[in-house]
């Protein structure tokens, strides 16, 4: 691929080839993906469910999070503390996450571990026990980490109102960790039918990328994996969020030192053809302190401390979430001008090719960068076969982000950024006086 | 997305496994002093820069605590050959990075690196020297900057599991220790352009300077360009290193008042080690056994056993001067008693039962298996590697040797390194919370409390 500025290639950037990662699926339906890496002598086995807070309704919202942590606490073969107990004595940790469309499991282990990394997986996958007690200190451990991530984190407080607000119909209304009612009443029946639903190899992908031989870790997922009984995938969402009619606005009252602001836009899933358009428009607006919205609102007006955009992945449309913190005794209404007359200059002409040419160059190279460490592989092929459909998409991302082109990026601005389409949610500090 | 648990601890292999090494690199000293490290690390098609000019929070003066910091800031904000602008159109343009500390954390350098695609290396290259060597500090950028800085210290204390590092920092050091003044909005308002200038003229000079370039590159172009560049600078004086100062003493408590926090975050610290301390590969040991990972002590008591937090760990400091062994987790208001005499019950059992040997073989097991991902495995972790041997002066045998070195560890060593710094008493607390219903169950903690809300300026110390 040519680089019309520089008229330099990233290619030789490529760490590997698609035809570098070998692809299997198992018979109880489990796709495997293994990519062979000697670097150290280390191995990253990542494992995909595709099962997120979309697949909960309410009254069980945050299942599947609290699902991620239940996956810890003991199997038939392996019991209570003994995941972790084994892996840590023989050289490995882990930890996992969850997202409003997956959970996944992340294990880092010395070469030496893979078979027992694939016996307690297989383990936890068949035969996960539900000891109540251990549900009810579980419990605990979610809540204290919604106190941290949420109640006691102004940031988290804000993005969920942001959420509520800009989703009405669709289950990325509530938040992945789920309401705090919710969070106290699951029952048990609720955590075997979200187990039997979600935890099956057919809903699952399974990535090792690391310093392990392909064929022996085939044989190995043939071994312990392929015998677990393959279950009825969740149901398909049905519910599809309609489209936003008007400005919506949400605010928060808070003991805070300064505000916060979030612009939220409806934006398409992963896999729609703008998501490489909508990543240029992201990047030239925010992206380092050349970027538009830096440059105005941090270093011209100097209305805001921070300025920052996120799309996170998802399986169904999703939202262009702006970020900004205004400064000190700065209204934020004023910092929310600023931005939007940005917003509205980038749909009005077309970037220059100057600019278009940067934001390109700092996507390529922020996408390798990506792909430094085997961890970051194994992450990043599973979200191209989970989010996108196919992991050799991650080799097809320099491809599509060059295909973008000015008029592209004008146009998702001016289809997306718009006023109807948008929720404000504004922290506002509160004092003394006006509690 | 939600991780299972937020713990920044960890450290690793099999018995069968041999000794990690450090790949090959060449150390140059320059007549103006400056070492320059090359490693060279073919397959991934990029570069980076590690410079470290020594002096970091141990150069900051007490009243002006972040100098160091805010001077490397400013380090792109305009040089004699660039706007401020122009640099940043110039480092966007190669999709290239430029990252700079905070200077919250006890730090003996200032760290500057930027990484950029192996076609880039001399733009690069020049990008970062102007910066670090040349700059302008024009008067509109400073206190531009200074005042962001102030805002920005004053938005950390609404994330109460930020901050209390910061009360904790300040509290246990005391102003006076080099450690101890971690940057606030009244220290970072005092900063002005000639403080700075003075700052950069003192403190960036070839004695003080450590540049790493690391990744995919042909050294032997490399070696001249980057000598050039660096070589130029005026070798200067070295830093002076501040004496060894007198930590506080113990059994005090720092409560800090959050009227609408619904959960209590604290830190329970002592006295612990220096980066060359003989003990260290001991104590890493025992540290990952009592609060270095999922299993730990700590955190099997706190969270996997009682569901009383989302996690307990403990910090085994490590900076040039000894630094503490704390312990961090949070719990909810009702139960911040329960929390902290759990805390105070594994420490004690600790250092009363020791550790068994078959915890000491699973120890050693996962400080060497998670090592290689953790240090080795990318060009700018191993830039991280050289970057501390040079500055705490240790030999490449901190690497070559570890292995051998954890597997020597007895069980006698192990258990007597924890009675002599797992101590019970004469502890120092920072609690962060709503005050109102934890005062009463705080201070039956230390004989000496100290009340502080979390909107009055500055971290524990009295204001000068």
């Amino acid at each position: 691929m040519r680089l019309p500025v520089t008229g330099l290639c990233f290619c030789a950037l490529l760490i590997a080839q698609p035809a570098d990662v070998r692809t299997a699926t198992l018979a109880n339906g489990m796709k495997v993906l293994v990519q062979e890496d000697h670097n150290i002598p280390n191995v990253a086995m990542y494992f995909f469910f595709r099962i997120g807070s979309r697949n909960e309704h309410p009254g069980t919202t945050g299942l599947s999070h609290f699902f991620e942590h239940m996956m810890f606490n003991g199997a038939k073969k392996y019991g209570p503390k003994e995941f972790d107990n084994q892996m840590e004595k023989n050289g490995g940790n882990n930890n996992a996450y969850t997202t409003a469309d997956t959970t996944v499991y992340t294990d880092w282990f010395p070469r030496s571990a893979l078979e027992l990394m694939m016996d307690m997986e297989s383990d936890r996958i068949r035969d996960l026990s539900f000891d109540p007690k251990i549900i009810e200190s579980e419990r605990g451990v979610v809540y204290s980490e919604r106190r941290t991530s949420v109640d006691n984190n102004n940031f988290g407080v804000l993005y969920e109102q942001l959420h509520a607000s800009a989703f009405i119909a669709h289950p990325y209304h509530w938040p992945v960790i789920g309401w705090p009612s919710d969070i106290e009443s699951w029952t048990m029946d609720d955590l075997k039918a979200h187990f039997r639903m979600g935890y099956a190899p057919n809903n699952c992908v399974m990535v090792v990328v690391g310093d392990v031989s392909t064929a022996e870790t085939l044989d190995l997922a043939r071994k312990y994996l392929e015998p677990v009984a393959r279950q009825e995938p969740p149901p398909p969402v049905r519910t599809t969020e309609p489209a936003q009619l008007g400005e919506r606005r949400v605010e928060v009252r808070k003991a805070a030192q300064l505000p916060i602001e979030m612009v939220a836009y409806h934006t398409p899933e992963s896999r729609h053809s703008d998501d490489a358009p909508l990543d240029v428009l992201e990047t030239a607006l925010v992206h380092g302190q050349a970027s538009r919205l830096y440059r105005r609102l941090v270093d011209k007006d100097q209305f805001a401390l921070s300025v920052n955009a996120f799309r996170q992945n998802s399986l169904d449309p999703g939202l262009l979430v702006f970020n900004l913190q205004p400064r000190a005794g700065v209204e934020p209404a004023r910092a929310e001008k600023a931005l939007f007359e940005e917003l509205e200059r980038v749909g009005k002409e077309p970037l220059p090719d100057q600019e278009l040419r940067k934001a390109k160059n700092q996507l390529l190279a922020d996408h390798y960068r990506a792909l430094k460490t085997i961890a970051g592989r194994a992450n990043l092929l599973g979200v191209y076969e989970v989010y996108y459909g196919d992991y050799k998409k991650l080799y097809a991302v320099e491809a599509a982000i060059e295909a973008v082109t000015a008029a592209d990026v004008q146009r998702v601005a001016r289809q997306y950024l718009s006023e109807k389409n948008r929720t404000v949610a504004t922290l506002i500090p509160e004092t003394k006086e006006s509690r | 997305m939600l991780a299972r648990y937020g713990l920044g601890l960890a450290v690793v292999a099999s018995a069968s496994w041999g000794q990690v090494k450090l790949p090959p690199y060449t150390r140059e000293v320059l007549p103006n002093g400056a070492v320059v490290y090359l490693m060279t690390r073919p397959g991934v098609s990029l570069v980076g820069f590690r410079i470290l000019v020594r002096g970091g929070q141990e150069s900051d003066p007490p009243d002006r605590g972040g100098l160091a910091s805010v001077t490397a800031q400013l380090l792109r904000k305009g040089s004699s050959r660039r706007t401020a602008d122009q640099f940043s159109d110039e480092l966007d343009f190669l999709g290239g990075t430029f990252q700079t500390d905070l200077g919250f954390g006890p730090s003996s350098a200032t760290t500057i690196s930027g990484e950029f695609l192996k076609k880039d290396f001399d733009r690069g290259l020049d990008l970062i020297a102007d910066a670090v060597l040349h700059p302008a500090f024009p008067d509109a950028e400073v206190q531009k900057l200074v005042a962001q800085r102030v805002d920005a210290a004053k938005s950390i204390k609404d994330n109460p599991n930020a901050a209390i590092n910061s009360y904790f920092q300040s509290f246990f050091f005391g102003s006076w220790h080099p450690y101890g003044h971690p940057p606030d909005e009244v220290t970072l308002a005092r900063i002005k352009r000639q403080d700075v200038v003075d700052y950069h003229q003192r403190v960036y000079c070839g004695r003080n300077l450590v540049v790493i370039a690391s990744g995919d590159f042909d050294p032997s172009a490399a070696e001249p360009k980057i000598r050039d560049a660096f070589g130029a600078a005026p070798a200067g004086t070295a830093f002076a290193w501040p004496a060894q100062a007198q930590l506080k003493s113990g059994g005090q408590l720092l409560l800090v008042d959050k009227p609408d926090a619904t959960q209590t975050y604290f830190y329970i610290g002592q006295p612990g080690i220096d980066r060359k301390n003989p003990d260290r590969v001991t104590l890493q040991l025992v540290n990952t056994l009592f609060g270095g990972r999922f299993t730990s002590m700590l955190n099997d008591e706190l969270r996997i056993s009682s569901g009383l937090t989302y996690g307990a760990g403990c910090q085994l400091q490590q900076p040039r001067l000894p630094g503490g062994i704390v312990i961090t987790t949070f719990t909810k208001t009702e139960t911040t008693a329960k929390a902290v005499d759990m805390a105070l019950d594994v420490l004690k059992r600790l250092g009363e039962k020791g550790i068994s040997s078959e915890q000491l073989a699973s120890a050693k097991a996962y400080v060497k298996g998670t090592y290689p991902t953790q240090r080795l495995e990318t060009s700018d972790q191993l830039a991280v590697v050289l970057g501390e041997l040079e500055l705490y002066g240790l030999g490449k045998d901190e690497v070559d040797d570890l292995f051998s070195r954890i597997d020597a560890v007895t069980l006698e060593q192990a258990n007597a390194a924890a009675r002599k710094y797992y101590r019970a008493e004469n502890l120092t607390f920072v609690l962060l919370g709503n005050a109102s219903k934890i005062r009463e169950a705080a201070a039956r903690y230390a004989p000496q409390v100290r009340e502080v809300s979390i909107n009055q300026a500055g971290w524990s110390a009295m204001q000068n």
